[in-house]
């Protein structure tokens, strides 16, 4: 097919190459136009569509396979299976810290579990050719909305109120009458309807709502804007999220900021409901089960006046207080501190007795600060306990006879004490559960009495700069989806040329338009408008 | 006070249930009628119902303090009450009484089975005391009640289109949805009769994937069981003694959960054999049998409402359940998206509606394709809302 211009041979306008409808009076120029592709001319209100014209290039060929509908339609469908994928296992930051994620799957899952890790599924949202997805569907979207949007934009910018008689019965709504007295009275109530009247010697356009029809072109925008801001994040600066963990009364500096900011931990609280909290509450809180009401870290915020110096000593001014709770996080500069969860896990102090031989106790308890211990405890007058060792983590004993620890933090704490009572001492090695004597004939034993809890915040630190970027999108998005599917586009033809004849289009709801139509004209004693589809229908029932 | 409160509110929801049933009658008398007059009484029904589910919504809030939304139970009884609220507006417009006949009976069994989970009102945990709770519940199943409606049309349309005694798969298809409604009946009767009514219990011990010993309590008799599962009877406190209860000896391992695995087997058996003695009384298809109803209705009006419902239901759906979620999710868990199950499947169903706009618009997907279309989109708003909570653990566990 030759790509020539189009001259209308009823008004003659020349068209592009493509074109349907003629752009000014609306007759068929174009009387072999492919049905199966183009389902309704008034679509695209006849114009030519690039991806439906030209075929010749290899670009046309990638533009025809981006702007297709069906491409589209797969990719979205490729999305949402993948997606569907990804949750019949925990995703991998589901799992357990610490784990490993190939063990995990395989354990927990068995042989489909290790596949599912084989193939990537366990990180799917985050892989390269999910990402390459919706890569193809922005492609896709940007092609299709230029591909229709531009020539559709053209013709109802540039559209003639004069239209081709042929173009008046192509309609949908369709109302001829012989008498054309009451037409003024008609199109008066019509600009009531708040349709925008446009005339043209004895033709009338009227049009409303036409915005309805950029409406799938604002939210195409609109995703654009979402998945570029989402790309975003892989650039350095723009995303932080760390985990920030604060024993009670302990100040730390926030990673990422340079050491500008420092929060201290006031205090963490935990509270559940009880009996006063209310009372229809009752049943369900008699059954025994705790329901926690608020979990909170209370901080005071510093900002370091000499971050700006390297290797200074922190300067430290206090900025801000907040108690930072579930659904009420802390707002600083662009971070956001969350209370994310709580660890009681560590132990801050363990308290022991000093036992004899009969089993009494000698002298006072003494308690061991497991962060930061001290070397000697005088527990009466001639009796003092040393410490010679401590691991906070055990592992083992070195071949040196030192105390190996796994990590710096106390979780599993062993002690070598040395008991010195009247110049005479002995050893023994304490650890949880278990106690060694290290000197033989040992007269004295250390007992473990009780155990003190650290209680740690777990804070999350987070910077998101993509915020403003994602959310602008969706809004966009949504704002085109609601003017799409809220407003209609209604557009009436009125020529009293011949007669009183009416054509009515709307890109959606013809109940609603026939009724609005209706109503006018049977307040001026006409009948209601015919309605092609109605009409097919019936001959249909009839065969 | 407050629990006088609740309970007036849980008399208004089960008051409401019987009237919808009543009313029933004379909408499917209004169907054949020529008279205007059943129709009318059916309305009249349905909206005093509608006003008391309101009452029930409105007193509950009042009396925990909190939108009564915050667990399965309130979830599922607002999403039904929310397809009430879509079948009235679609009335409003269309004026469809058959609609009735259809979104009822399914919100109906919705009540029913939300009710099967605990009813208690409950204090909110930490991170649903937030305001945002009521505007995302409330504008999520606002929309899942309008898109429903285009699965009634849709499903009005097949019926009405697709003749009954076809031979073919779209026919069967359709029957199959029909015996899928009643393995749900028969699913929420027969649990209702073993552990209200007859107090059927069977407890036993088992091992879980976390290597934890617990007890699973049996109300239908064992036909699969959890790997190394003892019979034990609760003899007080934390003791079990062990005791003799029937099993089939069929045990799968920890990874699935048998005890659920066992009931959803007992319902699709009880549901199959009621379907089977059904088809022997009536010796047709479901779908013959309510044929009738659809007679009246027009086709090129289904078509319209199916399209129409989900181009309301959809903006509002990406508003609920997309945005404002997104919002939530920003504050409460410090992140906007996090690809949890629950908002996967919000994400996959907003797709799905995407797809079916797509093929409407530009490819010509209408009447029976776009007829099916809604009926995939209303089974993937349900297996969101039942099957995600039940099957997958994630955050959004609690309902």
């Amino acid at each position: 097919m030759e790509l020539k211009e189009i001259k209308c041979g009823s008004c003659g306008h020349v068209n592009p190459p493509g074109t349907q409808l003629c752009q000014s009076c609306g007759k068929m120029i174009n009387s072999d136009y492919d049905k199966k592709k183009i389902k309704d001319l008034m679509r695209y209100d006849g114009s030519a569509v690039r991806s439906k014209v030209r075929s010749k290039s290899i670009f046309d060929k990638i533009w025809i396979f981006f702007t297709s509908i069906k491409v589209g339609v797969s990719i979205i469908l490729a999305i949402a299976v993948a997606a569907a994928i990804g949750t019949i296992f925990p995703q991998e930051y589901f799992i357990p810290i610490g784990v490993d994620p190939a063990d995990y799957y395989q354990e927990n899952y068995g042989t489909l579990g290790y596949l599912y890790y084989t193939l990537g599924f366990h990180n799917l949202y985050s892989s390269w050719w999910f990402v390459l997805l919706n890569g193809m569907l922005a492609l896709s979207i940007i092609a299709a909305s230029i591909d229709r949007g531009i020539p559709l934009f053209k013709s109802l910018k540039n559209q003639r109120v004069k239209k081709h008689e042929s173009f008046f019965r192509r309609q949908r709504l369709f109302k001829h009458d012989e008498n054309t007295e009451n037409a003024e009275k008609i199109i008066g109530q019509l600009k009531k309807k708040r349709y925008k009247v446009r005339q043209d010697g004895n033709n009338y356009l009227l049009e409303k709502g036409r915005l309805s029809r950029w409406g799938p072109y604002i939210n195409h925008v609109g995703l654009i804007i979402l998945l570029t801001g989402s790309m975003l994040r892989f650039f350095p600066g723009m995303y932080v999220d760390e985990i920030v963990y604060l024993n009670e009364g302990e100040t730390k500096d926030l990673p990422t900021t340079n050491g500008q900011y420092y929060v201290k931990n006031d205090g963490f609280t935990l509270d559940t409901y009880d009996e006063k909290s209310k009372e229809v509450f009752d049943q369900a809180l008699n059954q025994g089960n705790n329901i926690v009401s608020n979990f909170q870290t209370d901080i005071t915020v510093y900002e370091n006046e000499s971050s700006e110096v390297v290797g200074a000593k922190p300067d430290l001014t206090e900025i801000d207080n907040y108690s930072i709770r579930v659904n009420h996080p802390y707002r600083f500069d662009s971070y956001e501190l969350y209370q994310s969860s709580y660890d009681d896990s560590q132990m801050k102090a363990m308290t022991f007795r000093l036992e004899d031989a009969e089993g009494n106790t000698v002298g006072e308890n003494f308690t061991v600060n497991l962060d930061d211990p001290e070397q000697s405890y005088q527990i009466n007058e001639n009796t003092e306990i040393k410490m010679r060792a401590y691991a906070p983590d055990f592992l083992e004993i070195a071949d040196n006879g030192t105390l190996v620890s796994e990590t710096p933090v106390p979780r599993n704490p062993a002690f070598v004490f040395e008991v010195n009572n009247d110049g005479e001492s002995e050893l023994s090695l304490l650890q949880i559960m278990n106690s060694t004597d290290i000197t033989s004939g040992n007269d004295y034993s250390i007992r473990f009495v009780e155990a003190e809890q650290h209680m740690a915040s777990v804070l999350t630190l987070k910077k998101d700069l993509t915020v403003p970027l994602v959310a602008g999108g969706f809004v966009i998005f949504l704002l085109g989806v609601f003017i799409g599917a809220y407003i209609n586009h209604r557009r009436i033809w009125i020529s009293l040329e011949d007669g009183f004849t009416l054509a009515g289009h709307t890109n959606k709801n013809y109940f609603g338009m026939k009724k609005e139509l209706d109503q006018i004209l049977e307040a001026n004693s006409l009948t209601p408008v015919s309605d092609k589809f109605e009409i097919e229908d019936k001959a249909k029932d009839k065969e | 006070m407050e629990s006088q409160l609740v309970s007036i509110s849980s008399t208004l929801l089960y008051a409401a249930f019987i009237i919808y049933l009543v009313a029933l009658l004379p909408l499917a008398a209004s169907i054949k009628s020529k008279s205007k007059k059943p129709g009318k009484i059916s309305i009249v029904l349905i909206v005093a119902a509608f006003i008391m589910q309101l009452g029930y919504f409105i007193l509950r809030w009042i009396a925990q303090g909190h939108a009564p939304v915050s667990n399965m139970y309130e979830f599922i009884t607002m999403f039904a009450i929310m397809m009430i609220a879509g079948f009235l507006i679609t009335y409003h417009y269309f004026k469809t009484q058959v609609f009735g006949l259809f979104a009822i009976p399914v919100s109906l069994l919705l009540i029913a089975y939300g009710s099967m989970f605990s009813r208690e009102v409950e204090p909110l945990i930490p991170a649903l005391q937030s305001n945002w709770l009521a505007i995302h519940v409330i504008t999520v199943t606002l929309a899942y009640g309008i898109l429903s409606m285009s699965a009634v049309a849709g499903l009005i349309y097949l019926l009405k289109a697709v003749p009954a005694t076809e031979k073919s798969w779209r026919a069967r298809f359709l029957e199959s949805i029909m015996a899928g409604i009643v393995i749900v009946i028969t699913f929420i009767a027969t649990t209702v009769l073993m552990q209200s009514v007859i107090g059927y219990q069977d407890d036993f011990l088992y091992t879980d994937k976390q290597g934890q010993t617990q007890v699973a309590e049996y109300h239908l008799p064992s036909l699969v069981n959890f790997e190394g599962a003892v019979p034990v009877e609760h003899a007080g406190e934390n003791n079990y003694e062990e005791a003799d209860h029937f099993h089939s000896g069929i045990n799968l391992p920890p990874l699935i959960d048998s005890q659920k695995l066992n009931t959803v087997l007992w319902s699709v058996l009880a549901g199959l054999i009621v379907y089977g003695i059904i088809r022997l009384i009536i010796r047709k298809r479901i779908t013959a049998l309510i044929k009738p109803l659809t007679d009246r209705a027009d086709l090129k009006l289904m078509d319209e409402i199916g399209y129409r419902s989900v181009i309301i239901g959809f903006p509002i759906f990406a508003l609920g359940g997309i945005f404002f979620a997104a919002i939530w999710a920003q504050i409460a868990w410090s992140r906007f998206w996090g690809w949890d199950p629950k908002e996967t499947w919000a994400f996959i169903t907003f797709m799905f509606y995407t797809i079916f706009l797509h093929l409407r618009l530009n490819r010509g997907y209408e009447g029976e394709k776009s007829a099916w279309l809604a009926i995939i989109g209303f089974l993937l708003i349900i297996f969101n809302l039942i099957a995600i909570n039940l099957l997958v653990a994630g955050l959004h566990s609690y309902a």
